[in-house]
């Protein structure tokens, strides 16, 4: 069971530093229209790059977000019934509600794989003034979905050792569930 | 399979995940999926993905991560600790006035950032103490907090805003500033209703002893406190609606703002800048996730046509024009009891605007009617994350039980409030007709 167990941990290990890195993002995000007013306002020369950059780079941080999320059971959920039941009864459950949830990465990974291969193989551009490259955001899109995908294979496992008591996971390890949300 | 059993299935799967525990993001995607698979076949889960690029593309949203970065940042300097003892000094001599001064820093928190959770958490953590120890009732303090918080959404900057603007194609601008006098009105009412409530139960809200009041001088030092927090707001909203910038711009000179209050309170460290990165991208992600996936989800029941069916039983509301708003407005608060509000938005605002356009209503008042609904959404339970943050920063002593019935008495005003505006819309439409 050790490798069992050796897979969830590096799956998370792995969304987990993605995530840190990701965040890291807002920075240049912000850095970047700033810059772009202080050319408007103060050097009277507009650029054509800055705004489209934000742009690609939001895209990619958004769509990027959702392993790490995954990862801190961050995703919003109603856990009205949900909490009212006991610990391997609300395993039982959630290995029955990762259908529905397997059905939407398996096409989500499946197609975003067309799309980004497509992208790549016309080196798609985004046809603006500055015309970028497009197809390294659509390429996130494919890396996002697998990570997820993966994490959710971390989950189901546990929900797996949760129902039938099985020894390779202990569910002490389960942080609480909810952490921060809200738009 | 006719248009009513694919939409009562549609929607009853829905329900039926979403009340196991499924999260939103996931059950919307998931349906979409299943219910695209028997409308339009396999090739057809190429318009989920299509979605998610077109979401990412969408450059109004950039603002989100942006606006929370600030709230993040804000929230960790100084300035709510320093606005509380400048009100404190100020009102702490009326029966009822630091509860009345915590609605006022929630004003000014929900003129600077964009979401509702910041100044719950900030008042949670400074203004409930303070007040429970000068023996307020714990009520009444709890409300405070949990109403004003939830200003962040409907006064401008707001995110709940920027989305609706989205969705339903009018202009940000316009909506940040048809918030501005309703936000007012609410916080003059809520106001009302505490004068009122301590003048009938002075022990609610005792005022402080003689020997605990502030000095002239010492009130006008504190007063300083203001400067930073203003000057905040008038960099966001001033570029906003002086059209110097783009709303999303305005939202990087927000973050530029939070960073200057940052540097002023010493607290421009990477250790708090890296957290609240980190934090921004977990708000931001989980809410770009319910929009990938409700994307792909209002498309598949258009696809079905589902939408035409919700139409005409939405025409077969009795009540004309007003009864549909009324029922829309019921649908909306019990949907904010159990859903967050970009999944509310999601699901309802494509059937809704088409019906509010056809029947001649201005869809920026419905949108106003719409976030103050959201943001009564957000502090009823069971599923208000208000009542969570606020949860997770007060003593032991209180319980979720006081915090739910806290509410009461605040979530009546609000739906005065939500009335008044529907009697007299020009509450709000007259400030954005009168800039734009």
């Amino acid at each position: 069971m050790s490798v069992v167990s050796a897979f969830m941990k590096g799956v998370t290990r792995l969304n987990e530093y993605v995530g840190r890195c990701i965040a890291l993002i807002v920075f240049p995000m912000f850095v970047f229209l700033i810059l772009e007013v202080a050319l408007r306002y103060f050097f009277n020369s507009p650029s054509v790059w800055t705004n489209e950059l934000t742009q690609l780079l939001f895209g990619v941080y958004a769509v990027m977000s959702g392993g790490y999320i995954m990862a801190h059971r961050g995703h919003v959920n109603v856990d009205l019934l949900h909490s009212t039941l006991k610990l391997r009864a609300q395993g039982f459950v959630d290995i029955f509600t990762s259908i529905l949830f397997f059905i939407f990465m398996l096409a989500l990974v499946w197609f975003s794989f067309d799309m980004a291969s497509e992208s790549f193989e016309s080196r798609e551009t985004s046809f603006s003034a500055w015309n970028p490259p497009i197809w390294p955001a659509k390429g996130a899109i494919f890396v996002a979905s697998v990570l997820m995908l993966l994490q959710g294979i971390v989950r189901l496992l546990e929900d797996i050792a949760i129902a039938f008591n099985l020894s390779y996971y202990d569910p002490a390890e389960r942080k609480s569930h909810s952490e921060e949300g809200e738009a | 399979m006719s248009i009513e059993v694919m939409t009562l299935l549609f929607f009853g799967s829905l329900l039926f995940f979403l009340l196991l525990g499924l999260p939103l993001a996931f059950v919307l995607g998931g349906v979409s999926v299943v219910f695209l698979y028997f409308t339009w076949g396999f090739d057809s889960f190429y318009m989920v993905v299509s979605q998610i690029w077109g979401t990412m593309e969408s450059f109004t949203l950039v603002a989100i991560p942006l606006f929370v970065f600030m709230a993040m940042i804000l929230e960790r300097t100084g300035v709510a600790r320093d606005l509380y003892r400048m009100m404190y000094l100020w009102f702490g001599g009326l029966r009822g006035g630091l509860a009345i001064g915590t609605l006022g820093i929630c004003a000014v928190f929900a003129a600077m950032v964009g979401i509702s959770g910041a100044a719950v958490v900030a008042m949670g953590a400074i203004a409930l103490p303070s007040m429970l120890s000068r023996g307020y009732d714990k009520q009444m303090a709890l409300g405070v907090i949990n109403t004003g918080g939830g200003w962040g959404v409907l006064i401008p900057p707001s995110i709940l805003m920027i989305l609706y603007a989205l969705i339903t194609g009018v202009s940000v601008g316009k909506m940040f500033a048809a918030g501005v006098m309703p936000g007012i009105m609410l916080m003059v009412l809520t106001t009302l209703y505490i004068v009122v409530r301590c003048a009938l139960q002075p022990d609610l809200a005792p005022a402080l002893p003689k020997d605990d009041r502030a000095s002239w001088p010492e009130k006008f030092r504190a007063l300083r406190s203001v400067l930073l927090p203003i000057s905040v707001v008038g960099m966001v909203l001033g570029s906003i609606m002086g059209g110097l910038t783009t709303p999303t711009e305005a939202a990087a000179m927000g973050v530029l703002g939070a960073l200057i209050s940052a540097a002023v309170y010493g607290e421009f460290k990477w250790s708090v800048l890296n957290e609240a990165a980190i934090r921004t991208l977990k708000l931001t992600g989980l809410t770009m996730w319910i929009l990938f996936s409700a994307h792909a989800f209002s498309s598949a029941y258009q696809s079905m046509g589902a939408q035409a069916l919700i139409e005409s039983i939405m025409a077969m509301i009795p009540g004309g024009a007003w009864g549909t708003i009324i029922a829309m407005m019921v649908i909306i608060f019990f949907l904010g009891m159990v859903l967050d509000p970009v999944g509310i938005m999601m699901i309802t605002l494509p059937v809704f605007i088409p019906i509010i356009t056809a029947l001649g209503f201005d869809p920026i008042w419905f949108g106003i009617l719409f976030v103050i609904n959201m943001e009564i959404g957000y502090k009823t339970p069971p599923f208000g994350f208000n009542l969570f943050y606020l949860k997770g920063v007060v003593p032991p002593s209180v319980t979720m039980n006081d915090i739910y019935k806290s509410i009461i008495p605040f979530v009546l005003v609000e739906i005065v409030g939500i009335i008044l505006i529907m009697i007299f819309p020009e509450i709000a439409t007259w400030l954005p007709e009168l800039l734009f």
